[in-house]
């Protein structure tokens, strides 16, 4: 080693060739490869739609006819047919509506236009009766409870809110086992489309309750204080304003909540069974409570359920009309909401 | 004693009657709601700690055998099965949901968008039994193409289809959580000369985490709770195996097999029921529990 180490170089400055142009407007082989990516992962799930479809439909579709419509079950499937299944679907579709709208559309009306307004007048006023010393006795206390009420009110509709939240995600088949130990182990209510329906509405209220208090919030509050300053309380408000200007979206809501209950087949066998019955059942609502629980997705389902390949192709049919019904459901709650909603 | 500066106009408006009885009654509807959630929670408590009066509760939890008839109770057959097939589901479901939800989101134009979308959540509103018969007629004899051998009953079958029910719920939360990131984020990657695929990747998708880890841990809950089609595709054998190529029961499919068949009320079946009933409202809540807790944590809102 030399006494005298030689220095450092000094840092070159950088080159300016070293900067290089900006690229020519041509799209990097990664990007493209994640473009194609993302466009084959959309494609690829819509294929399998479609695969789902056409298979189904190749399945069925020599099956369908107005006699599959029209006819009985049968142990053949050559003859059997759909009409049995069909008119339990809608039954159970009208005592589900009977019980579930009435109730949701009440709790949403509840939830939303009444408990979730603020309070501070009604709790000034019932401070000051308190103080007055104007009631006494039972008075004061029941005074004192109002209050409190008000108080923990927020906290409470918060509770039912995430409860609702919890409940829609609830698997349905949880529902089956609710209705089985309630209306038909408690209530004594027969396996029958009656048990069935009720089943059904509670599994779309939480559904309901969500679409109507969605569809009440988006009436402006302009509405409502327009109609209480013109001398209404908040119930005539609510009823001859909010609530009309809300229903075509109330009512699209509930026909998605329908499209869902005509479709499931899990909390149906669970409350009644999958019975195997050439009756067919009345149209009349009134008669529910004795008729067998028959269903089209129960029907589809014990016709797969059949080791016969001649069974597929009926359920396949049966699930053609399954599909069609939905289509149907589904169009008529777009145009619903198309034609009557209203931007404010 | 009425004071003399109150308005009478007001005090009559108060004091109608029948507002207080529509309240009422609007008020005890909503009650309804909260009623619905006590009576599943005392239903399956009730029926399944009969259940597990006949049943040590440890036997359940540790058994490794499910067969009611030999009084054999050992949940972990069923519980795999659900857990295997929500597995296979996830994977089938994640990378298409959220491939799907990155084109929507950053790739497809407007108006190819709104076809799109509506038509993915079609899968969404099928009926599940739809799906299994789908699975059983058209994805099993396509699998057994690739494995030969392959049983007419299969998780892999049942997964793929659970998996595809799935996939809107993915696809369609994820993209809102997507769209919900404000575009100024989005032009000040590209004003940096990041790349489409660097913005989706590095900027949007990481701004929406907390929503698309959201939406996969609900549809993996949705998946748990599914029974129509892994009860149709996956069979009724309770089966303790990580092999997807196999038959397994599901607890969901074991409630409806045992449904299907008369179990009489009282009798040790009917209880079991109730006790997996029980299991599964457990799992499906806490996993419902946590896809809140991370949308809550991990939020963050941009203006």
């Amino acid at each position: 080693m030399s006494t005298l180490e030689t220095p450092a170089p000094p840092p070159q400055p950088p080159v300016a060739s070293t900067v290089r142009p900006l690229a020519k407007k041509r799209a990097r082989p990664s990007e493209q490869l994640f473009k194609w990516l993302v466009v084959g992962l959309t494609a690829i799930t819509m294929a399998m739609l479609i695969w789902l479809l056409t298979s189904v439909l190749i399945r069925g579709a020599g099956s369908v006819s107005w006699a599959f419509l029209t006819d009985k079950p049968s142990s053949n499937p050559a003859k059997a047919g759909f009409n049995s299944a069909l008119r339990g679907s809608i039954v159970l579709m009208m005592v589900t509506i009977f019980f579930a709208w009435p109730i949701g559309v009440a709790a949403a009306l509840y939830l939303e236009k009444f408990a979730a307004q603020s309070a501070t007048l009604t709790e000034r006023r019932l401070r000051e009766r308190l103080a007055t010393g104007r009631v006494t006795g039972p008075g004061a206390a029941w005074t004192r409870i109002r209050l409190w009420w008000l108080r923990i009110r927020p906290r409470v509709v918060h509770l039912v809110d995430v409860n609702i939240s919890n409940l829609a995600a609830v698997p349905s088949i949880i529902y089956g086992l609710l209705g089985l130990a309630i209306f038909v182990g408690v209530m004594g209510i027969s396996k029958s489309l009656l048990a069935g329906g009720l089943t059904l509405a509670v599994l779309i209220l939480p559904i309901i309750i969500i679409a109507a208090r969605e569809a009440l919030r988006a009436v402006p509050m302009s509405i409502e204080q327009g109609a209480m300053a013109l001398g209404a309380t908040r119930w005539q408000a609510v009823r001859s304003q909010v609530f009309p200007a809300a229903l075509p979206g109330i009512l699209t809501g509930t026909i998605l909540a329908m499209s869902r209950a005509i479709g499931e087949t899990a909390p149906l066998i669970v409350v009644g069974g999958v019975v195997y019955s050439t009756a067919v059942p009345s149209l009349n609502p009134l008669e529910a409570g004795n008729e067998a629980l028959l269903a089209m997705p129960l029907q589809i389902y014990f016709w797969t359920d059949q080791p016969q390949a001649s069974f597929q192709a009926i359920a396949a049919a049966g699930i053609i009309v399954l599909l069609a019904t939905l289509l149907v459901m589904n169009l008529v709650a777009i145009i619903l909401r198309n034609r009557y909603s209203k931007r404010w | 004693m009425t004071p003399p500066d109150r308005p009478r106009a007001r005090r009559s408006a108060r004091g109608r009657f029948g507002e207080k009885a529509v309240l009422l009654a609007l008020a005890a509807a909503a009650t309804i709601s909260v009623l619905v959630t006590v009576g599943i929670v005392v239903v399956l408590v009730e029926e399944g700690a009969l259940f597990f009066t006949d049943v040590p509760i440890t036997e359940f939890f540790t058994g490794t055998q499910w067969f009611p008839l030999e009084g054999k109770f050992g949940v972990l057959p069923l519980l795999n099965a659900s857990i295997v097939i929500a597995l296979i589901a996830a994977v089938v479901a994640v990378p298409l949901g959220l491939g799907s939800a990155i084109y929507l989101s950053e790739y497809a134009p407007e108006r190819l968008r709104r076809v799109v979308k509506p038509v993915l959540e079609i899968l969404a509103g099928m009926p599940t039994i739809v799906l299994g018969f789908f699975a059983l007629d058209a994805v099993t004899p396509a699998l057994q193409m690739v494995f030969p051998g392959l049983g007419l009953y299969n998780a892999l079958a049942a997964g793929i289809v659970v998996g595809l029910l799935i996939t809107p719920l993915i696809s369609s939360l994820s993209e809102d959580a997507m769209r919900a990131v404000p575009n100024s984020m989005r032009e000040g990657a590209f004003g940096l000369g990041a790349t489409r695929r660097v913005v989706s990747l590095r900027v949007v998708v990481p701004a929406a985490l907390s929503g698309i880890v959201a939406s996969i841990v609900l549809a993996i809950s949705r998946a748990i709770g599914e029974t129509m089609a892994v009860t149709l595709a996956a069979g009724t054998i309770p089966n303790l195996s990580w092999n997807p190529l196999e038959g397994m029961q599901t607890i969901t499919a074991y409630i409806v097999q045992v449904s299907k068949g008369e179990a009489t009320r009282g009798s040790l079946q009917y209880d079991s029921i109730f006790a997996v009933g029980l299991l599964l409202f457990v799992v499906t809540l806490v996993i419902n529990i946590i896809a809140v807790r991370i949308v809550r944590k991990y939020r963050t809102v941009y203006q």
